[in-house]
C-alpha cells in the first residue's frame, strides 16, 4: 500500500499539472504570442512552483508520471491524421520520402556535430540527436540510443520554440514555390509548435506540416535501432 | 455460406460505428486497447518497435480496410491529439536536475538546437521545393510524350 503521504504528493502535483496546463492555453487564449504559448508557460510556472517548494525532480516526476504513460495512446491515435491525409501521401510521397529522409539526416548530423564542435559528448550529446522528432517518437528513439527520454523532451520542446521563431523569418529568405515546402520546413523542423504555426500561414501549409510531423515520427522510430547500431 | 469476408467487414464496420460514435470516451477506449495489445505483441515477439507504434500501425490497417471508419475515431483521436503537451510535460521539469544548464553547458546546448534547426529547416525546404518541381516537369513531360 503506498502511503498516505505519497497519494496526497501524487494528487498534489497531478492536480497542480493539470490545472497550470489549462490555465497557460487560456493566458495564450487571451494574448497568444510564441513566449505565452502553453509550451513554453507549462513547464516554466510548474518549474517555479517545484523550486519555491523545494521539490525535487525525481518527487515530481514519481508523480506524474502517469499522465506520461497516456502519450502511448497518443501515438496510437496518429493513425488518424495520416488517413485523413492519405491523398496527399499518394499524390506526393516522393517528395515527401526526399524530404523526410534529408531533414532527418540534417536533424541527426548536425546535432552530433555541433555538438561534438562545443565538446558536449555522452549521454547529453545521445540525448539531442532526436530533438527534431515530435516528443512521443523523440522520447522512444532517446531510450533506444542511450540517451535520457527526460532531457530528450526538454530539448523538443525548446525546438519547437526555435523553430517556430526562426521559422517565419526563414520563409522571407528562402525562395519557395510550393506549400508542400512550406509545410515540410514546419513540420520537420518544429513538429507541435511548427504545425500551429504552419496552420497560421494557410490551410494547406499547416495540413502538410502535420502529415511530415507524424512521418517524420514514424520513420526515425523505425530507423532508431540502426542508428543504435550504427552508435555502438 | 453466401457470406463473404467483405459483407463480414461492413457488418464491423455497422457496428463499431453504431457503438462508439458520439462515445468519444469509448473511442479512447479502443485506442487503449490497440495500445495494450501493441506492447503485448512488441514485449512478446521482442520487435524492436514500440508497442505504441504497432498499435498506430493496427489502427491504420483498420481504417484502410474499411474495418473502421474514419467517422467512428475521429473525435477520439483528437481528444487525445489536441492536449498531447499535457502528457510530456512533466518530463520537461528534468531540468530541475540540471542546474549546469543554467551557466556555459545550456548556451552551448541552445546553440546545437537554434543553429541545428536552422540547418534542418533549410534543408527540407530546399529538397521539398526541388522535388517537387521535378516532379512536376516529368509528370509534364509524361503528358506531352
Amino acid at each position: 500500500m503506498p502511503s498516505l503521504e505519497t497519494i496526497l504528493i501524487t494528487v498534489f502535483w497531478s492536480a497542480a499539472t493539470i490545472a497550470i496546463y489549462l490555465l497557460s492555453k487560456r493566458t495564450y487564449r487571451r494574448w497568444p504570442a510564441i513566449w505565452s504559448s502553453p509550451l513554453v508557460l507549462t513547464p516554466v510556472l510548474l518549474a517555479a512552483l517545484a523550486l519555491s517548494l523545494h521539490t525535487t525532480y525525481s518527487e515530481y516526476i514519481g508523480a506524474t508520471r502517469w499522465l506520461m504513460a497516456i502519450l502511448g495512446p497518443v501515438t496510437v491515435a496518429f493513425a488518424i491524421p495520416i488517413y485523413e491525409q492519405r491523398a496527399m501521401i499518394m499524390r506526393y510521397w516522393p517528395v515527401l520520402a526526399f524530404g523526410i529522409v534529408v531533414g532527418s539526416g540534417t536533424a541527426i548530423l548536425t546535432a552530433w556535430a555541433l555538438a561534438s564542435l562545443l565538446s558536449i559528448d555522452g549521454t547529453l550529446r545521445l540525448s539531442l540527436l532526436p530533438r527534431s522528432v515530435s516528443s512521443p517518437f523523440a522520447m522512444a528513439i532517446s531510450e533506444k540510443v542511450g540517451g535520457v527520454p527526460d532531457l530528450t523532451a526538454l530539448f523538443v520542446v525548446i525546438t519547437g520554440v526555435a523553430g517556430a521563431a526562426l521559422g517565419e523569418k526563414l520563409l522571407r529568405i528562402l525562395p519557395l514555390k510550393s506549400s508542400l515546402a512550406r509545410g515540410a520546413l514546419f513540420g520537420m523542423g518544429a513538429h507541435g509548435a511548427g504545425v500551429a504555426k504552419a496552420n497560421q500561414i494557410g490551410a494547406e501549409e499547416g495540413s502538410v506540416a502535420g502529415l511530415v510531423m507524424v512521418l517524420v515520427g514514424l520513420v526515425n522510430v523505425l530507423a532508431a535501432p540502426i542508428l543504435a547500431y550504427i552508435l555502438r | 455460406m453466401n457470406r463473404t469476408p467483405s459483407v463480414t467487414k461492413r457488418k464491423t464496420a455497422i457496428f463499431l460505428h453504431k457503438s462508439l460514435h458520439g462515445n468519444r470516451f469509448a473511442q479512447v477506449a479502443l485506442i487503449v486497447l490497440l495500445w495494450l495489445a501493441g506492447e503485448a505483441v512488441s514485449r512478446g515477439t521482442g520487435l524492436p518497435i514500440p508497442g505504441s507504434v504497432l498499435g498506430l500501425f493496427a489502427l491504420l490497417y483498420l481504417l484502410i480496410t474499411g474495418t473502421i471508419r474514419l467517422s467512428t475515431m475521429r473525435r477520439g483521436a483528437n481528444v487525445l491529439l489536441a492536449d498531447m503537451l499535457l502528457f510530456f510535460v512533466p518530463a520537461v521539469l528534468a531540468v530541475l536536475d540540471h542546474s549546469e544548464f543554467l551557466g556555459l553547458v545550456g548556451l552551448k546546448v541552445l546553440a546545437v538546437i537554434f543553429a541545428g534547426t536552422l540547418m534542418v529547416m533549410c534543408m527540407t525546404a530546399l529538397a521539398v521545393d526541388v522535388g517537387y518541381r521535378l516532379m512536376l516537369r516529368m509528370e509534364s513531360r509524361h503528358a506531352v510524350s
